[in-house]
């Protein structure tokens, strides 16, 4: 990572795919990828819950973005990457995604802040990279709302 | 650096010194003349006082200084222990404990002057001695003064303070100035706990009145404690020389204040002190660095209360234990690159062994690591059951063994409550009044024991008495009237059956409610309690002769015995202690009551739980004849719980679920397998 120079006010996301949208995570809140691992279905949990994995020796909780935005569901397959996500000190939540693509830096006139969106506090905004439209994920925001 | 750092050392150490004064001050209350415990009493006092001047607790010192000051009259034979001083002692204790629970919730002492037990203290001191205590005080100058006087010329080691040139520079500036240049050694009383923090306070106060151009030893080291009880400084400043004095010896345990105006030494002397100084200050800097950084690390937020003390020994053990790991690991790693298949299984198949013995052990020393005796509980019962044969006018006394016994730290902090509530129930509702005693031809004074012992992977404490015993017709009597059990019950009822109603929510047998015990919040508290961590109480009681309560507590919380269970595709895992047997039933004695699944299980009529169903298991296409049911207690309650397949007893490790997923309340964590796949726990608790 030292050797990508990062420019004041621009931020790296990582840029996952849920059929052909493409999402953006800061990278700052991932701790880890990992490949699809057996996944132990939690009984009564949050419906966007898939269920919790061994990662090393500690529990996590997986969700899937899938459900989460009321997608299809869709067979897992060989891309099919868990993103494990920290949002704070001694907690971690994994992240259930189609396809993990590349890292981007985006300067912050790339990004176009949503007012609101139909899925509640689920995302910051829209950056604009190349000719494509990356939607940035709020984590702080969907971690509230799972406090809730 | 603030007080607020040693604001955890002093909570820690304010509770040890309560509980020696409690200790020995009941040993007191036996033997009045024991000049030894007279002088520990004396000693922990002091600290007190002392401890809570440094904090600035005003009111807790004011308290503790009047104990100190009846304790001195004592000590010196002036006085002699009646019971009343006791009272007023213990009062005194209570009242300390009260200062620091508040310290404890708002680092404040709170408002509470505790007037009453001050002006009781005061009483005490006069009924016993009289005008003694002046007398006393005026010794205590007049050998100081000779002490002084004595080694007064050695006292000015601020005359071996070392100068460098810039500091030379200061002092003359100041003079040119006309401030004045003081040099100063401050001597803390040799009984001063917390010397650092005085220490403190004499440069706040100084920084306040001028500035400390030089200070011996350098502050990085006085913060650390690393001095004796003195230090000097050279202090430059516009006040008087008396101004400045009064500012350090207002700062309590200061023993001496010796201060002067400071003149700078001759050159020839400074360049050879400077030089020794300036090797001895690098030094000591490097060191007190290295010992910055170390504890840097370690020190981060500190949570109150939930440090485990551990002995070294334990620690050593721990460390051995790694380094065996990594050894079995380098073996591992030295078969793999074997060529020879045949031997290389052969050394892979001891390794795996040695392995595995030694994860055994760490296991076990990581488990001991986490046990604290139970006696940190148990100790402050002497003392409540004190009081409370002063409160309810029996006479009693309390017998314990096996406070060495060890528990798991998450346990311990629970037990406390249970016990104390069953031993007031011994003392209020076991043992009989001291007349009925004697009428009935039993010893004059009652005795309640508290045994504790280790049982295997539990540990059992008995709460025994031998007062006049559960009278179990009264027990029933009680339960019709209140309307838990009908007559016909009540006659079918065993004996131990009908002892087990204590355990019932709203159920006390005492005639009249006192304050000690028998407003109806009971036993079922302490039961829940004790079950909520995985043990259970039982009572066995003989009329006229006495009641045992037999508490089992399991040694620890993290691992527990499980048996493995499969539904559909699922494992899952129930708490073996929870388990009363598995049955083998056929589909066709499922019967219903209420549109109930229900089991006639040798005469038992038991309610089914289908897991699968509760676990939203996608339906069986067919049921099939036969199924599994395992059969689960919470206390005498029992349900069936129907799984598809058992797979074994299984040790396990119980771990959280991480915190963003909400959890049904029938899964009470997770743990993982031998092959890294997760199993979920099933809470039967909360299914019964």
């Amino acid at each position: 990572m030292d050797e990508i120079t990062v420019v004041n006010g621009a931020k790296q996301y990582i840029v996952v795919k849920l059929d052909n949208e493409q999402y953006g995570i800061d990278i700052t809140f991932i701790d880890n990828i990992v490949r699809l691992q057996q996944i132990t279905r939690v009984p009564k949990a949050q419906y966007f819950f898939e269920g919790v994995i061994n990662l090393r020796g500690e529990i996590i909780p997986v969700m899937s973005l899938r459900n989460k935005f009321d997608l299809e569901p869709k067979e897992h397959t060989n891309a099919t990457r868990i993103i494990i996500i920290k949002p704070e000190n001694n907690a971690k939540i994994g992240v259930l995604v189609d396809e993990v693509r590349e890292v981007v830096t985006l300067e912050e006139d790339c990004i176009e802040k949503v007012e609101y969106d139909d899925q509640g506090m689920n995302l910051l905004g829209v950056g604009k990279y190349n000719d494509t439209l990356i939607s940035l994920l709020n984590i702080q925001g969907m971690i509230q709302e799972l406090d809730m | 650096m603030d007080l607020s750092q040693y604001l955890e050392i002093f909570i820690d150490e304010t509770k040890e010194h309560l509980q020696t004064l409690n200790d020995q001050v009941l040993i007191l209350e036996a033997e009045p003349d024991n000049i030894d415990t007279v002088n520990e009493i004396f000693r922990a006092a002091h600290s007190l006082k002392g401890m809570a001047g440094t904090m600035g607790f005003k009111r807790m010192q004011r308290l503790t200084h009047d104990m100190e000051n009846v304790f001195s009259e004592v000590r010196n034979g002036k006085m002699s222990v009646t019971p009343d001083l006791v009272d007023t002692v213990f009062k005194c204790l209570d009242a300390v404990e009260e200062y620091l629970s508040c310290i404890v919730e708002s680092s404040d002492e709170g408002e509470n002057d505790n007037e009453d037990v001050i002006e009781a203290l005061n009483a005490c001191l006069e009924a016993g001695s009289g005008s003694a205590p002046v007398v006393e005080e005026a010794e205590v100058v007049v050998e100081k003064k000779e002490e002084s006087a004595a080694s007064g010329a050695d006292k000015r080691k601020f005359l071996e303070i070392g100068i460098a040139d810039f500091e030379k520079n200061a002092i003359s500036e100041a003079k040119a100035k006309n401030m004045n240049v003081y040099g100063v050694t401050v001597y803390i009383d040799e009984n001063c706990m917390l010397k650092a923090a005085r220490a403190f306070l004499v440069f706040q106060g100084l920084e306040k009145v001028g500035e400390i151009i030089k200070c011996v030893p350098i502050v990085q080291d006085i913060e650390d404690e690393k001095f004796d009880f003195d230090f000097s400084m050279i202090v430059i400043s516009s006040k008087p020389i008396d101004a400045v004095k009064k500012v350090i010896s207002n700062v309590s345990e200061i023993k001496e204040v010796v201060i002067e105006d400071y003149e700078v030494p001759s050159d020839a002397e400074v360049t050879s002190s400077v030089q020794v100084e300036k090797e001895k200050d690098t030094d000591k800097k490097e060191d007190t660095k290295k010992k910055t950084t170390a504890s840097g690390k370690s020190a981060g937020k500190a949570v109150a209360n939930r440090s485990v003390r551990v002995d070294i020994e334990k620690l050593d053990v721990l460390m051995n234990l790694v380094s065996e790991l990594i050894i079995a690991k380098n073996g591992l790693v030295s078969v793999s690159n074997q060529e020879d298949s045949k031997t290389s299984m052969q050394s892979f198949n001891e390794q795996i062994e040695y392995l595995e013995r030694v994860t055994t052990n760490l296991h076990e020393s990581v488990m001991k690591v986490r046990m604290v005796p139970i006696e940190s509980v148990v100790n402050r019962f002497p003392r409540m059951i004190r009081d409370l044969s002063k409160k309810l006018g029996k006479e009693m006394e309390l017998i314990m063994t096996g406070e060495e016994t060890e528990l798991d730290r998450t346990v311990i902090d629970e037990i406390g409550d249970p016990l104390m509530h069953m031993l007031r129930n011994s003392a209020d509702h076991g043992l009989e009044s001291t007349i009925d005693r004697l009428k009935i031809g039993k010893p004059q004074v009652g005795t309640i024991w508290l045994n504790a012992y280790q049982d295997g992977n539990n540990v059992t404490i008995e709460v025994e008495d031998d007062g006049k015993g559960i009278d179990v017709e009264k027990v029933k009597a009680s339960a019709i009237a209140k309307g838990h059990i009908t007559e016909e019950q009540a006659e079918m009822m065993s004996e131990k059956e009908a002892v087990e109603l204590l355990f019932r929510p709203a159920f006390s047998t005492a005639e009249k409610i006192s304050d000690v015990s028998g407003r109806g919040v009971g036993l079922d508290v302490v039961k829940n309690k004790i079950e909520g961590l995985g043990g259970d109480v039982e009572v066995t009681t003989k009329l006229g002769e006495g009641t045992k309560f037999t508490i089992r507590l399991p040694l620890t919380l993290a691992i527990i015995q499980a048996l493995m269970v499969e539904v559909r595709d699922e494992k899952y895992a129930i708490p073996l202690n929870s388990i009363v047997t598995i049955e083998d039933i056929m589909t066709s004695e499922i019967k219903y009551v209420q549109q109930k699944e229900v089991i006639n299980l040798r005469g038992t009529v038991i309610p089914l739980v289908r897991l699968d169903e509760m676990l939203d298991c996608p339906p069986r296409e067919e049921e099939p004849e036969n199924m599994v049911v395992v059969i689960v207690k919470k206390g005498d309650k029992q349900t069936g719980l129907v799984i598809d397949n058992l797979l074994g007893q299984q040790e396990i490790v119980i771990k959280p679920l991480g915190k963003y997923i909400n959890i049904h309340k029938m899964i009470s964590g997770a743990t993982i397998l031998g092959d890294g796949e997760v199993a979920l726990i099933i809470d039967s608790n909360s299914l019964v």
